[in-house]
């Protein structure tokens, strides 16, 4: 059990343990928000997302963005590093740490979507029983 | 009983007929600009949202209340609000109410319902009490008086406040939305010759969204019949007595304004805020069942979506 509640708990506070690879140091990465609140479909949030990382083994890391093909940006021989992302987010995707130009994540966080709009407008009925409050 | 059902079920056939061609114009004025949206538009099908599940299960635990009118009565307790919802192509079930749904139009979809009366809720926990005074309507008591010479009498007297049954309405149900909002219309008719009555309601609400935060205010006005009224809020001569006076209601509005807030602490957890008043219709509250002129329901939890 202390395992597991220390598991939540670090997913709670969006730090997220990778399960590395035998030639990957494991990692770990910090990203601030992680969910992206919107009415509409259509509707994108802009947000801009503060990343940290740490390592106990100094290695070149380069962020990635699961959406985007190149790095954002890479560290050489870096124990920790800080970066900023401005971005319109409209699905989930992920930042991840890995090695330049492999596919090995040493940490990763997902950055979810709520839409609040249903496709199914009865989904939005509004009850008038006494234990329906919400 | 059979004929009450029968004439209830014309009417309903009635308010249906009406809706359906509300309904359909509604439609067709709407259809062409929703056609043209999804036809021309080449990104539109690679943005289909993900099918949802049929299913809407949830649970939010807090603390509330709603309070209770009628007198000799105690408010009734929210510390759980379960969610239980199917919503198939046609048919859904939703915390309690069956529908079918007639129309599903761009802007606008409408649904026969079956619902159980909400106002028999304020008649589970009741007390009965010895009272030395009279029950006057809008909350007010008098003391007894002796009729020929107007003195104050010493007495007492049981009250015991009267039960009354769960009663099943059909309807029709019209949501409506746009940019400037959403709006409900409904129109129920008791089908299961308890009060033999209806209710026609109409209900504003409209969102708004600041960063996590969604802030949700809602305005309705409902109608509700004589023999509606006079069923939950009426006290029949065989009910009466020195403290509880035969009282019947005429038909009426009753108004409410409530604020839904939700901040979203990941895609399943929020923080949730409710908070509704309800202004009874003139004639409910003048009902000496009646001890308050309003309900006022709020609630404040977390709330879990699975």
């Amino acid at each position: 059990m202390p395992g597991r509640s220390r598991w939540l708990t670090l997913c709670l506070l969006a730090v997220c343990l990778p399960a590395a690879g035998a030639d990957l140091p494991a990692a770990r990465l910090i990203v601030k928000p992680l969910l992206c609140v919107t009415e509409r479909e259509a509707d994108a949030c802009s947000m801009t997302f503060d990343i940290r990382w740490k390592s106990q083994i100094a290695a070149e890391y380069c962020l990635n963005d699961s959406a985007l093909n190149a790095p954002l940006r890479c560290w050489t021989k870096a124990l920790s590093g800080a970066h900023s992302h401005k971005r319109e987010v409209k699905e989930a995707f992920s930042y991840w740490l890995g090695t330049p130009g492999g596919a090995q994540r040493a940490a990763e966080v997902k950055i979810e979507v709520l839409r609040l709009d249903s496709a199914d407008r009865r989904r939005e009925r509004r009850m008038r029983h006494v234990w329906d409050v919400l | 009983m059979l004929r009450l059902t029968m004439h209830a079920f014309r009417n309903i056939l009635k308010i249906a007929a009406l809706w359906s061609v509300v309904a359909l114009a509604h439609g067709q004025t709407a259809d062409p600009a929703g056609n043209a949206a999804t036809t021309t538009s080449p990104s539109a099908t690679a943005q289909l949202p993900a099918p949802e599940s049929h299913w809407r299960l949830g649970a939010a635990f807090g603390y509330g209340q709603r309070t209770n009118p009628l007198i000799q009565s105690e408010d009734i307790p929210v510390l759980v609000d379960l969610d239980i919802a199917w919503f198939g192509k046609r048919w859904f079930f939703d915390n309690g109410d069956v529908g079918l749904t007639l129309f599903d139009q761009a802007q606008s979809t409408t649904s026969l319902v079956a619902r159980l009366n909400s106002d028999r809720v304020f008649f589970g926990k009741t007390n009965a009490r010895f009272v030395n005074f009279k029950y006057a309507g809008n909350g007010e008591v008098q003391a007894f008086l002796d009729p020929a010479t107007g003195a104050q009498l010493d007495q007492t007297v049981e009250v015991v406040p009267p039960d009354r049954d769960y009663a099943i309405e059909l309807g029709v149900e019209s949501l409506i939305d746009g940019d400037w909002g959403a709006a409900t219309l409904r129109a129920f008719h008791d089908v299961s010759g308890t009060h033999g009555g209806y209710e026609l309601s109409a209900y504003y609400s409209r969102r708004w969204l600041v960063g996590r935060l969604s802030l949700e205010p809602t305005v309705g006005l409902s109608y509700k019949s004589a023999q509606l009224n006079d069923y939950y809020w009426g006290v029949q001569a065989d009910e009466a007595n020195i403290a509880l006076p035969e009282y019947h209601p005429g038909d009426g509005f009753s108004l409410e304004g409530g604020l839904v807030a939700n901040y979203h602490i990941t895609r399943s957890l929020r923080l949730a805020m409710s908070v509704n008043y309800e202004r009874l219709a003139d004639d409910v509250a003048a009902s000496p069942l009646a001890e308050e002129d309003h309900v006022m329901a709020y609630f404040t939890g977390l709330a879990w979506t699975f």
